[in-house]
């Protein structure tokens, strides 16, 4: 090859990698243009200043767990026909003392049966665009929703408490919750309920019933277990006292007993538990 | 006297209502129908989520030996609001336990009371107490 073909073929190939670059360029800005950076603006004094104007939500909030369990008699699961089968069936293992226990496995009882049965307590956190409830055992739940006025993703990854933007209406928080887990139950105990089975969607209005009871009024849209929307409400009471200030709930953690192992370390040493979940003593 | 049993069993009904209860898994395998008092010496006591347990070994009953039962409480935060610590019982405490054994006849059980032998001091819990806001 002379030396003049082999300019010729230099020329050419830096020609198609410059012509490969430039393409390459103007198809990244294309979907750049496409789809732009979301950025989350920094708060302004004006958005933590508009924080005060919110209700004040304050404080621990405990559960009225005989109300949660007076509501699913006065309230009932309009269960499908295939659902209320099973929850017949747990509804008579539970009474004959061999309840299945839907959530030993220490997943989080999800959206909506956190609101909907837990016993422990929980707080709201107000920042600018969002509130945040963070609950106490069973693994320190939490819950972020979003009142920046951003919509739901398209398609978003499904969760255990699923995606959630809310608004306020006067004094009341509008949240809408989608983006749920199918394996998710919908529960009305530790041992009865259904997985939601997809497409759920959970409609809140939150608001003070009184100066310390906390009302969430629930309607939950569960197309493939429920012959139409289930409409709830459980409420909270509010408590000031530094005792019940929220404290470290790791779920697992209850599966284990603080021991040492073989060199001495301190360790988590597994303990022994009934199918159910309930401890049992060494060698029983 | 039939009447006599229906006010028992009513009064054991509204006593189960009023128990705590457990988060992550139903209480339903106690039997709160039963209720069994024993002396015993606690030989652990772990405050762990999502449910406290007291290990305690029960006195010899005649003609066996001394058995361990495991009790089950609430939560260490929802414990602390009822005044319990950490360090509210510890191993080599002599107590006398009250608790509703598991129904299959397992050495487990609900924790409802315990005296601690040598004050006196009655320790007991009830979640069903914080229904109402403002608890100092």
């Amino acid at each position: 090859m002379s030396l003049r073909q082999r300019t010729v073929r230099r020329n050419l190939m830096e020609g198609a990698l410059t012509a490969a670059f430039l393409a390459g360029s103007i198809l990244l800005s294309g979907i750049a243009a496409c789809e732009p950076a979301v950025v989350n603006a920094p708060p302004q004094p004006k958005d933590w200043s508009a924080l005060a104007s919110l209700p004040d939500w304050s404080g621990v909030w405990t559960p009225n767990m005989t109300d949660q369990e007076r509501r699913i008699r006065t309230d009932p699961v309009p269960w499908d026909k295939a659902a209320a089968a099973q929850i017949t069936k747990l509804e008579a293992a539970e009474k004959a003392g061999d309840p299945k226990g839907l959530f030993i496995n220490c997943l989080p009882e999800s959206m909506p049966s956190w609101m909907l049965i837990t016993h422990n307590a929980l707080e709201f956190l107000f920042t600018p665009g969002r509130v945040t409830i963070l609950g106490e055992s069973d693994g320190n739940r939490l819950r972020r929703i979003y009142t920046d006025g951003r919509h739901h993703p398209d398609d978003p990854d499904p969760t255990f408490h699923g995606h959630s933007v809310g608004h306020w209406e006067g004094d009341t928080l509008v949240v809408d919750t989608v983006g749920i887990l199918p394996e998710t139950y919908i529960a009305v105990s530790e041992a009865v309920g259904v997985p939601n089975n997809g497409d759920l969607h959970v409609i809140e209005h939150m608001h003070l019933d009184k100066p310390d009871v906390l009302r969430d009024d629930l309607e939950v849209i569960a197309p493939h277990v429920l012959t139409k929307p289930w409409k709830t409400s459980r409420f909270l009471f509010r408590q000031r006292g530094r005792k019940y200030d929220i404290v470290e709930g790791v779920c697992l953690q209850g599966n284990y007993s603080e021991s040492k192992d073989a060199d001495g370390n301190a360790a988590f040493v597994p303990v022994p538990q009934t199918e159910g979940g309930n401890y049992l003593p060494p060698n029983h | 006297m039939k009447r006599n049993w229906f006010r028992v069993a009513l009064v054991l009904a509204s006593l189960a209502l009023a128990l705590p209860v457990a988060a992550h898994h139903s209480f339903a395998m106690f039997d709160f129908s039963k209720t069994m008092t024993l002396k015993g010496t606690v030989t652990e006591f772990r405050w762990t989520n999502p449910h406290v347990a007291l290990l305690v070994q029960l006195d010899a009953q005649p003609g066996a030996a001394p058995e361990v039962w495991s009790m089950e409480l609430t939560s260490p935060g929802n414990l602390t609001r009822g005044g319990w610590t950490r360090h509210s019982f510890k191993p080599g405490d002599r107590i006398e336990l009250v608790f509703n054994p598991l129904r299959d006849g397992k050495h487990g059980g609900a924790f409802d009371k315990a005296t601690i032998l040598e004050t006196g001091q009655v320790i007991s819990s009830d979640l069903r107490a914080a229904e109402k806001p403002g608890i100092e």
